[in-house]
């Protein structure tokens, strides 16, 4: 230990194994994965998103939501993801394809955001979140983001916007403030997060509840029960909800 | 790895010396070459431990106070906590690190710092890069790669201006006279190379080239715990294993010992990357072997246990007395614990309870600044006054800056690991509404505000006294100098 090359040699050389089996590893198992047709549906999964929900992934970036929200969903025995209503079954790699990058997070300070498009699909609850999260959850540590909206005043005779957002009875708006209009940015950030969907067949995992005896199980294909026990039709696209 | 070799109860006493080496120099030689170079890499690293200081506060007021100047994007939660991350790893971390640890090289080296120009430019373009990334995160220009966050352009800078800084050290170290190369020297090869290995690779396939899906997300980790493990861990390893045989006066019991710790660190640690990833959308062979690498780190911490412990057998009060040793064991002691809790959190009983929350921070807390940053600081107390010929002007403050630290740190660690537990307890129970879980980790994350405010002040403790100290010097010593250049010379006078 008295040779400095050695030593050199000895710290690259353990580099490059953890290097080899955790970085280059992944990229041969991983790295070549592509979309799935899905057998019951006939489309490819994951699809790629629409414009205005690929425009919206940069300002979920941009705001670093992904400090308080997580985007996977732990399989059983693992946490009680699946019994909060996260998702119908654990997220696995190929459900990440489309991103760029894969916004995992790493504390759950807020609820997980992995199906949110499948949970809570309702544009104007999740605007009216954004721009006051009190106003929809008493008590919600969620911070404002009123930079993402347009607080206008309305002048005499002047009609509301019809995409202005709708509080509820007793909200109280700011000091002349007529109607807040969310900008083109809060739109695009609400249509991400409509497209935030893991399918719920997916031939890689199974469903929790998914019965064992079928004799179908033992092809890669999901039992067709399977399809009628979780799979609403609306959650089956990737499409972003049309504001 | 003979005996004798480390029967030298000082490690960087003076030694017979390598063949052909120059001749032996004193300390206070090796400092006065060592000096502005080293002040310069001080200066970026406190400069950048008091935005630290001030973005981490503001982050955790805005983890319970949510409509705490909300109005303003750039400092909305998701910006200003990486922004704080950042700035703690390469704002503080990576500049101090290299500064203990090259004026710990040049000491056990018995050679003089060779190179020191380079560190003035690199330190300027470091410090730059990360003024830069940090820029650009606040204004929404984040890679979205947690623990990577500055955008691409700024990796090459970055890049280069470690290159620059961390030079001297190498060509410092080998030049080297003394002819041992001691434990902690060990640990500062492993850091300095390491790092700027992981940063490309980790930066280059991640950000700069993004692999497809989750694979950045796990690169991102790979790197995360790479460097948590060589630079930070590490480096209070080193810090730790220089100081307190040198001010107890005791040699390391067992050299052996250390070697087997020292490889186990450097070889299963950056393997156990995964330990931060575990049950997510991974292959399930990359979460075992994090976790068993992890265990396997444990082994290189009983190791040191072993040696510390006889090392400071029955020295108890002598440790507590002095501030510096003081920090040494508190350091080397959240060591242990970290390298306890990291593998034993990854065991599915806990993990399934405290994963994805507070604690996991807590973990990060306890190495980043348990162990580094008492390390680091302890190794400041020590080095400065020596670096720059200057006494500390009021020694009162030091001692109370440990006090401060070792509270802060203590109540950080612990508040942020009993909150994990609560809040993943809040989780696992489908019955509680969300806010709910929220309304119970917020104690927790209050509880946090206090600790990184009480952290902030200690070193804003720091940061007035060696001002203070380098006003005193350039009035002590620059003044009159420049004051004999302004001065009409005699013939001047008589005409």
């Amino acid at each position: 230990m008295n040779q400095g090359p050695l030593l050199f040699l000895g710290i690259l050389a353990s580099l490059v194994v953890s290097w080899s089996v955790l970085v280059l590893t992944p990229q041969f198992q991983l790295g070549d994965q592509g979309m799935v047709r899905l057998e019951d549906t006939g489309k490819d999964y994951p699809a790629s998103r629409a414009g205005e929900a690929a425009q919206g992934e940069q300002i979920y970036r941009a705001n670093g939501c992904q400090y308080c929200h997580s985007q996977f969903v732990r399989g059983p025995g693992a946490g009680n993801d699946l019994a909060r209503g996260w998702g119908a079954r654990r997220t696995v790699s190929r459900d990440y394809l489309r991103e760029t990058p894969a916004m995992l997070g790493s504390i759950r300070f807020g609820p997980d955001l992995a199906n949110i498009g499948a949970r809570d699909d309702h544009t104007g609850k999740l605007l009216l979140k954004l721009y006051d999260p009190r106003a929809v959850v008493a008590g919600s540590p969620m911070p404002r983001y009123p930079y993402l909206f347009e607080e206008r005043a309305l002048g005499e005779g002047e009609v509301p916007a019809a995409n202005a957002l709708r509080f509820p009875e007793g909200y109280r708006l700011p000091e002349g403030v007529d109607e807040v209009v969310p900008t083109r940015a809060a739109e695009q950030l609400v249509a991400y997060l409509g497209s935030l969907r893991a399918e719920p067949l997916f031939f890689e995992v199974f469903p929790p509840q998914a019965p064992k005896s079928e004799p179908t199980a033992a092809t890669n294909a999901p039992p067709s029960t399977v399809t009628t026990n979780v799979a609403p039709a609306a959650v089956t696209t990737n499409t972003p909800p049309s504001p | 790895m003979s005996r004798h070799l480390h029967a030298v109860r000082d490690p960087d006493a003076p030694t017979a010396g390598r063949e052909g080496a120059p001749a032996d120099v004193s300390s206070a030689a090796l400092d006065e070459t060592a000096r502005w170079p080293l002040t310069a890499l001080l200066g970026v690293s406190l400069a950048g431990l008091f935005w630290w200081g001030l973005f981490q506060v503001l982050a955790a007021i805005k983890l319970h106070a949510p409509g705490f100047l909300a109005g303003c994007p750039w400092l909305t939660y998701g910006r200003v906590q990486p922004v704080a991350w950042n700035l703690l790893v390469y704002g503080f971390g990576i500049p101090v690190g290299l500064m203990v640890a090259t004026w710990i090289t040049s000491r056990l080296s018995r050679t003089a710092l060779v190179g020191g120009a380079l560190i003035f430019l690199g330190s300027a373009v470091w410090g730059g890069g990360v003024l830069l990334g940090v820029l650009a995160i606040f204004s929404g220009h984040s890679t979205g790669v947690e623990g990577l966050e500055m955008p691409g352009f700024t990796v090459p800078v970055l890049f280069v201006g470690y290159l620059l800084m961390a030079s001297p050290l190498l060509m410092t170290f080998f030049t080297r006279r003394a002819t041992e190369v001691y434990v902690s020297q060990w640990y500062i090869l492993s850091a300095v190379v390491v790092f700027p290995w992981l940063y490309l690779a980790g930066a280059l396939q991640a950000v700069v080239y993004p692999g497809r899906g989750v694979l950045p997300a796990s690169i991102a980790s790979w790197f995360v715990h790479g460097v948590l493990v060589c630079w930070f861990g590490g480096l209070a390893l080193a810090v730790a294993l220089y100081f307190l045989p040198k001010l107890t006066g005791r040699p390391l019991p067992s050299r052996n010992l250390a070697v087997f710790g020292f490889w186990m660190l450097v070889f299963f640690g950056p393997l156990g990357g995964m330990v931060r990833r575990l049950d997510g959308p991974f292959p399930a062979w990359m979460s075992s072997l994090g976790v068993a690498s992890c265990s396997l780190v444990l082994v290189a911490g009983y190791a040191l246990l072993v040696n510390l412990a006889i090392l400071l057998r029955g020295l108890g009060a002598t440790v507590r007395a002095g501030t510096v040793t003081a920090f040494m064991a508190f350091s080397a002691g959240s060591f242990l614990l970290w390298t306890l809790l990291v593998p034993l959190s990854g065991f599915e009983f806990l993990h399934a309870r405290t994963g994805y929350t507070l604690f996991a921070a807590g973990l990060d807390w306890l190495v980043l600044w348990g162990a580094f940053g008492t390390a680091m600081l302890g190794a400041l107390y020590y080095i400065v006054p020596r670096l720059l010929g200057e006494d500390w002007i009021r020694p009162g403050w030091v001692r109370l800056h440990f006090g401060l630290a070792v509270g802060a740190v203590t109540l950080l660690v612990l508040s942020s690991l009993l909150g994990g537990w609560v809040q993943g307890g809040a989780i696992n129970d489908p019955s509680l509404e969300y806010v709910r879980v929220a309304k119970r980790y917020i104690p927790f994350a209050a509880t946090g505000t206090l600790a990184f405010l009480v952290l902030w002040g200690g070193a804003l403790l720091l940061v007035i006294q060696l001002k203070w100290m380098l006003l005193r010097r350039w009035l002590g010593h620059c003044l009159p100098k420049l004051r004999g250049w302004c001065a009409p010379v005699d013939s001047e006078v008589r005409a």
